[in-house]
C-alpha cells in the first residue's frame, strides 16, 4: 500500500529551499535554580528527510518536541517551520504529531477515533471518508476498524496512533518514540510506512532510543546530551567518520579511579569515554593508539577481555558523545 | 457549515459516545439521585409541611375529674404533636424514673384538689382579701422534662400548658363572678354571654405568604427534590473533571492542542453532553417526585405554575456545575486529585447551601454563610417556584448569580487551557 500526499505550501517553489524545521539557539529554562532543559540548541531539518533525535533520558528531547508542536514557548531562540516563525493555523495544518503513548480514545472504535481527529483537522464529507479508509489501510487495521480500541493489541494501538497523525496528510510528521514496546511485525510495518511517507515527500522527525532503528531509518540524526546537540549530521557520514577512529575495549575488572585521567592524557588518543568496564576512544591512527591504551591499562593493573576497532555504529557514537547507554 | 462548528459537533458526538458506553456511570448519573430523592422524601415526610411530624410523649398526673387536669388534658389532646398519657396517681420518684428511661419527654404533675384550691383562691381575690391575709396559695403545678428534649420543643410544650392553665383560671374566675352576681342581683341576674363571644382578640390560622397567589405548604419533597437535583448536578463535576484528566493522561488532549482547535470547541464539546445529562436528571427527579412518590405514600411534588422558571433555574445550575467541574479539571494533576477535590468541595457547598440540612433549621450565622454557596442560590430559585409561586422574574437574581459563577469558572478554565493562567 503506497502513501500519497497532497501538495502543500511546503512543496511549492516559494518554499522549496527552506528547511522544514529550523531551530536556532533555543534555550528553555523551567526554573532559574536548575540547568536549562535546552541550552542554546540549534538543528536544521531539511525538507524530505527522516531526521532522528537521539539522546538519553533527560537530554531534552520531549521539551524540544513540545516547542516544535507549539505547546511550550522557548525562553530564548527561534523556531521556524517551513520558514514560518509563528505557528499559524496554516502552519499547524502542515504538522502531524504522533505522541509516544497512543493518544486515542479507548472506548471509541478505530474508525470513530479517525473520524473525530479528522474532523478536528478540518476534514469533512467524502474527503474525510476517503482519508479514514486510506488510514485504515495504511495501518492494516481495517478488519478491526469497528471494534473499540480498548480491545486492540498494543501494536494495533500504535499503528492507529500513527495514522491518526497522518489523517490530514501532513507535510511534516513528528513522532515521539513511535516503536517503543511493540511486536516486531508492527515495528516493521511502521518502519515501512515511514519509508513510504518519506518517498511521498513528507519530512519526518522522530525521537528514538533504538540506535539500530535510527541507523536503518534516518538520513540525519542529532545526538542530544544535557539540552545540547552533542553531534549532528548525516548518518552515513557520521558512521564513516567514526569507522576508522573508534576503539572499543572491554576491561576484565572495574578500573581504578585515576585510569580515566591517564587515558585522556595519551597524545595518540582523541576522545576517551570510560563507562563501567567499557572503554571507548577515537584516534586518527587506531593501531598506535590501541598499543598506547593497552600499555596504560597494563600499568594500572587492568586486563582486557575483548578489543575491537574500526567498527562504527550509532550505538558507539551515542556512547562516545553522551557517555550513557542509549536504552533507558 | 463553519469549520469550528463542525469541530464542536464532532466533539459533542465523541463525548456523548464515550459517556453512553459507560453503563456504570449512567446508572450513577440517573438512578442514584432518583433513589436518594425517593428515600429521603419518604423518610423525612413527616418532618415537613402540615403533617404531625415528630410526636412527644407527654404525661399528665391529675386526679380523675379534676377540672384543672381535664383542661390541661384537653389542650394537649388538640395538639397533633403530643402523644398524651393521663394518670390519676403516681409518685414524683416514679415520674422521674420514667423520664430517665425515656418513656416520657415532658411530665405535668397537678396536685390533688387543685381545682378546689384554685376556686378558694379566686374567691379570696374576688372578695378583695389583702394578699398577706389570703389563706390559699397559688396551686403549684410542677413540670419535669427529659433534658434531651430540644429547648424549642420544650418551650412549645410549656406554652401549651400555660395556655391551658390560663384558660381554666379564666373559667374559674368567671364562675366565681357569676356566683357573686347571682347573689347580689337576685332575680335581676342575667347569665353572662358565652365565653367564646366575649373574646376580644381572635388569632386566625397562619396563612402561608407566597410571591404569586396562593402557594402550597412546603413539604418534604419540595425540599428534597430540588436539593438532590442540585446535588446530582454538581456531583457530575466529578466524572466531568476526571474525564478531562483521563484525556490529558491518554495524550489525546495533547494531540488536540497541537491542532488548530480552539479551546471553546474542546471544553464546550465536553460540556454539552453533561448539560443534557443534568437536564435529564432534573426531569427524571421531578417526574418521579410528581408521579411515583405519592404512589409510595409520600407527598406529591407541586411544581408550581412556572415551568419556564424551572427550566431556566435547572439550566443555569447545570452551567454553574459544569463550569466548576471544568475549572477543577484544568488545575488537578491526577484523576484522584480531581475526584477527591471536586466531591469534597461539592459536599461542603451542599452542606453550606441547605441541601443536606434545610436552611430553616440553621442558626442565623450559617444562614448568612449559606449565601456563599451556588447550591443555595439554586435551591432558593427552585423554592421560589415550588413553594412561593414565583416565576421567571422571581428567580432572576439567583439565576444571574449561577450564570455569573459559571462564566467566571469557564473563563478561568479557558485561560488555563490556553496556558495564560
Amino acid at each position: 500500500m503506497g502513501i500519497a500526499c497532497a501538495p502543500s505550501a511546503l512543496g511549492t517553489a516559494a518554499g522549496a529551499d527552506l528547511p522544514a524545521i529550523e531551530v536556532r539557539n533555543i534555550t528553555k529554562r523551567f526554573r532559574d535554580d536548575v540547568p536549562p532543559a535546552l541550552d542554546d540548541l540549534s538543528i536544521v531539518v531539511p525538507q524530505g528527510v527522516i531526521y532522528g533525535i537521539l539522546g538519553p533520558n533527560g537530554a531534552g528531547k520531549t521539551t524540544l518536541l513540545s516547542i516544535l508542536c507549539g505547546l511550550l514557548k522557548p525562553t530564548a531562540g527561534t523556531v521556524r517551520l517551513a520558514g514560518h516563525e509563528t505557528l499559524s493555523p496554516e502552519v499547524k495544518r502542515m504538522l502531524g504529531v504522533v505522541p509516544q503513548e497512543p493518544a486515542i480514545y479507548p472506548t471509541l472504535t478505530g474508525r470513530e477515533n479517525l473520524e473525530y481527529f479528522g474532523r478536528m483537522q478540518g476534514l469533512r464529507g467524502s474527503r474525510l471518508a476517503e482519508r479514514i479508509e486510506a488510514c485504515l489501510q495504511i495501518a492494516e487495521i481495517g478488519d478491526q476498524a469497528d471494534r473499540r480500541v480498548e480491545h486492540y493489541s498494543g501494536g494495533y494501538k500504535r499503528r492507529l496512533n500513527l495514522v491518526i497523525g497522518l489523517i490530514h496528510e501532513p507535510r511534516i510528521l513528528i513522532l515521539d518514540e513511535p516503536t517503543v514496546a511493540i511486536d516486531p511485525h508492527s515495528r516493521s510495518l511502521i518502519h515501512q510506512r515511514l519509508r513510504e511517507l518519506h518517498a511521498a515527500g513528507v519530512t519526518i522527525l522522530l525521537t528514538t532510543h533504538y540506535m539500530e532503528e535510527a541507523e536503518q531509518l534516518c538520513h540525519q540524526v542529532a545526538i542530544m546530551s544535557r539540552g545540547r546537540v552533542a553531534v549532528e549530521g548525516d548518518v552515513h557520514a557520521l558512521l564513516a567518520r567514526h569507522r576508522d577512529d573508534s576503539i572499543q575495549i572491554s576491561l576484565d575488572r572495574d578500573p581504578p579511579s585515576n585510569l580515566a585521567q591517564a587515558l585522556q592524557g595519551l597524545p595518540s588518543v582523541g576522545d576517551v569515554n570510560l563507562s563501567g568496564r567499557c572503554l571507548t576512544a577515537t584516534a586518527p591512527h587506531p593501531l598506535e593508539a590501541t598499543l598506547a591504551l593497552l600499555q596504560t591499562l597494563g600499568e594500572h593493573g587492568v586486563g582486557v577481555e575483548s578489543l575491537d576497532y574500526g567498527h562504527a555504529s550509532l550505538e558507539r557514537i551515542f556512547l562516545i558523545y553522551t557517555g550513557e547507554d542509549a536504552r533507558p | 457549515m463553519n469549520g469550528n462548528l463542525s469541530r464542536f459537533l464532532a466533539s459533542v458526538l465523541k463525548d456523548t459516545r464515550i459517556i453512553a458506553r459507560d453503563r456504570q456511570a449512567l446508572i450513577l448519573f440517573f438512578v442514584m439521585p432518583v433513589l436518594f430523592v425517593l428515600i429521603l422524601s419518604l423518610a423525612l415526610r413527616d418532618a415537613f409541611g402540615d403533617r404531625p411530624g415528630a410526636t412527644f410523649p407527654v404525661l399528665v398526673i391529675a386526679q380523675a375529674g379534676d377540672r384543672v387536669g381535664d383542661s390541661v388534658e384537653a389542650s394537649f389532646r388538640t395538639n397533633p404533636h403530643i402523644q398524651l398519657t393521663r394518670m390519676s396517681r403516681a409518685t414524683e420518684a416514679e415520674v422521674r424514673a420514667w423520664l430517665v428511661q425515656g418513656r416520657y419527654k415532658f411530665a405535668v404533675l397537678i396536685p390533688d384538689d387543685a381545682t378546689g384550691q384554685a376556686q378558694r383562691r379566686v374567691g379570696e381575690i374576688m372578695a378583695q382579701v389583702p394578699p398577706e391575709l389570703r389563706i390559699e396559695r397559688q396551686v403549684a403545678v410542677r413540670v419535669l422534662v427529659d433534658p434531651a428534649l430540644r429547648s424549642d420543643y420544650r418551650k412549645v410544650l410549656e406554652g401549651v400548658l400555660d395556655l391551658a392553665l390560663h384558660e381554666v383560671e379564666m373559667r374559674l374566675a368567671r364562675e366565681q363572678l357569676e356566683q357573686t352576681l347571682r347573689i347580689t342581683q337576685g332575680k335581676d341576674y342575667a347569665p353572662l354571654p358565652d365565653m367564646e363571644q366575649t373574646r376580644l382578640l381572635a388569632p386566625l390560622p397562619a396563612e402561608p405568604v407566597t410571591k404569586g397567589a396562593v402557594g402550597p405548604t412546603p413539604t418534604s419533597v419540595q425540599q428534597n427534590a430540588p436539593a438532590w437535583t442540585l446535588l446530582a448536578m454538581f456531583f457530575l463535576t466529578v466524572p466531568l473533571s476526571v474525564s478531562f484528566i483521563k484525556e490529558r493522561d491518554q495524550g489525546s488532549l495533547f494531540r488536540l492542542q497541537t491542532m488548530t482547535v480552539p479551546a471553546w470547541v474542546v471544553l464546550g464539546g465536553k460540556a454539552v453532553p453533561f448539560f443534557v445529562i443534568n437536564l435529564i436528571q432534573m426531569a427524571s427527579i421531578l417526574a418521579v417526585s410528581v408521579h411515583v412518590l405519592p404512589w409510595l405514600g409520600g407527598d406529591p411534588l407541586e411544581l408550581g405554575d412556572a415551568p419556564l422558571a424551572l427550566l431556566v433555574t435547572g439550566a443555569s445550575a447545570s452551567l454553574a456545575a459544569i463550569g466548576f467541574g471544568i475549572a477543577v479539571a484544568m488545575y488537578a494533576r491526577t484523576t484522584e486529585q480531581a475526584a477527591s477535590f471536586s466531591s469534597a468541595t461539592v459536599m461542603i457547598m451542599a452542606a453550606l447551601g441547605g441541601i443536606l440540612v434545610p436552611k430553616t433549621v440553621m442558626p442565623p450565622l450559617m444562614q448568612d454563610l449559606a449565601l456563599l454557596s451556588p447550591l443555595s442560590w439554586g435551591l432558593d430559585a427552585f423554592q421560589d417556584v415550588f413553594v412561593r409561586g414565583g416565576g421567571v422574574r422571581d428567580v432572576a437574581p439567583e439565576v444571574l448569580g449561577l450564570l455569573a459563577f459559571s462564566a467566571v469558572c469557564h473563563g478561568i478554565a479557558i485561560l488555563r487551557y490556553q496556558g495564560r493562567l
